[in-house]
């Protein structure tokens, strides 16, 4: 209530004007002001979820191990920052078994792997989630290098190098793990 | 007038730029997340392992007390070990065996004698009780046994308790080949 007070009162002071005026012609400057936010946007991740499948040989020397596992690839499209100085963020979680049971000498039930984030800056964007045979400290954090212009484009988020600890058995189950990617100001590493 | 005017546009600027500082904390934020599963799986998997050694053979020799024709109350054989065994889930292991019989002699012995030895053959070291298999029971409860946890280890496997079918008084016929068999199995329990 008290601003709309303020603002009526400088109508009423501007609308006098004119009445001030000597000249034929008058000019009045009238400043148009607006805006832009800086505005990091990241494209969906597509696909949404990656699934790696079943994870261990079943045959062969090697069986009950992790098996070789090809790279994947998660598409970010159309990601911008309409500011420079941008930078990427990535959170890297390791694959984990949601068994719960004491973990038994000669296994694992964790998947570490590397997250890279590509097409943004000089340097990706990179971690490698390092969790122990247990599952414990999963996740790891990288940052890439600052993007000095604004910028739109496709990200690419590779995930390659799949590794069980000290190459062990791995426990039967279902494995969840989770990337994060945080495009943001580069002074806050991508983090706002 | 206007000099009075003129303190009134300073407040409202002042409330302009207030309104300004507070309009970033209401917009969206600079900066965004993206989050996404990785996800995979691993089956429950049993492994056999090997057998350790140059052979999978129990060979306990002559079976018999040459003097009397029975079968020898000491009779042994070194244990196997299977190495390299493993389960990635929850497991029993079964044992099962058959009695050995004489090969050559297939038909039914004449009164007084056996062409049938049984035994006991027991895996250790999978579960806190061995599995174990008598060849003379008709029914073996403990030839299972289970465990709760993955597991990796060595089995051993151990032959005992050896006995004439139809009782010990009996003597053995000659045969060249006492044959049985012990058969470990591993499998993962869902």
């Amino acid at each position: 209530m008290r601003q709309l007070a303020l603002v009526l009162a400088a109508a009423t002071a501007l609308g006098a004007m004119p009445a001030w005026a000597q000249d034929d012609t008058d000019t009045a400057n009238v400043a148009v002001n607006g805006n832009v936010a800086p505005l990091c946007i990241l494209g969906p991740p597509s696909p949404a979820t990656v699934d790696l499948g079943q994870m261990v040989a079943t045959s062969g020397s090697r069986i009950g191990r992790i098996a070789p596992l090809s790279n994947q690839t998660v598409s970010l499209p159309g990601s911008f920052c309409n500011f420079a100085g941008s930078a990427i963020d990535v959170d890297v979680t390791a694959l984990v078994a949601t068994d719960s049971s004491t973990l038994q000498p000669g296994f694992a039930r964790a998947v570490n792997y590397t997250a890279s984030v590509e097409n943004w800056a000089a340097t990706a964007a990179s971690a490698t989630s390092a969790a122990t045979t247990d599952g414990s400290d999963p996740t790891e954090t990288g940052t890439g290098a600052t993007q000095p212009l604004p910028k739109i484009a496709d990200l690419s988020v590779t995930l390659s190098g799949f590794s069980v600890p000290s190459d062990l058995l791995l426990v039967a189950g279902n494995y969840q793990g989770a990337v994060v990617v945080t495009l943001g100001p580069a002074a806050t590493g991508g983090n706002e | 007038m206007m000099f009075k005017a003129t303190p009134l546009f300073a407040p409202l600027f002042a409330v302009a730029a207030a309104a300004l500082a507070a309009t970033p904390a209401l917009a969206q934020s600079t900066s965004d997340t993206s989050e996404f599963a990785v996800i995979g799986n691993v089956p429950a998997l049993c492994s056999g392992g090997t057998i350790s050694g140059a052979n999978a053979t129990f060979d306990l020799g002559v079976l018999v007390n040459t003097s009397t024709g029975l079968l020898r109350p000491d009779l042994s054989a070194p244990s196997k070990v299977i190495t390299g065994s493993f389960c990635s889930a929850r497991s029993t292991i079964n044992v099962d065996a058959d009695a050995m019989a004489a090969q050559t002699f297939t038909a039914t012995p004449p009164a007084g004698f056996s062409r049938t030895v049984h035994y006991v053959a027991t895996a250790s070291g999978w579960t806190v009780t061995p599995a174990s298999f008598d060849t003379a029971q008709a029914v073996n409860s403990a030839a299972t046994q289970s465990r709760d946890t993955a597991f990796t280890g060595d089995i051993t496997v151990a032959l005992s308790n050896f006995t004439t079918a139809g009782g010990n008084a009996l003597r053995l016929v000659a045969d060249p080949s006492y044959l049985g068999t012990v058969t470990v199995t591993l499998a993962a329990a869902e």
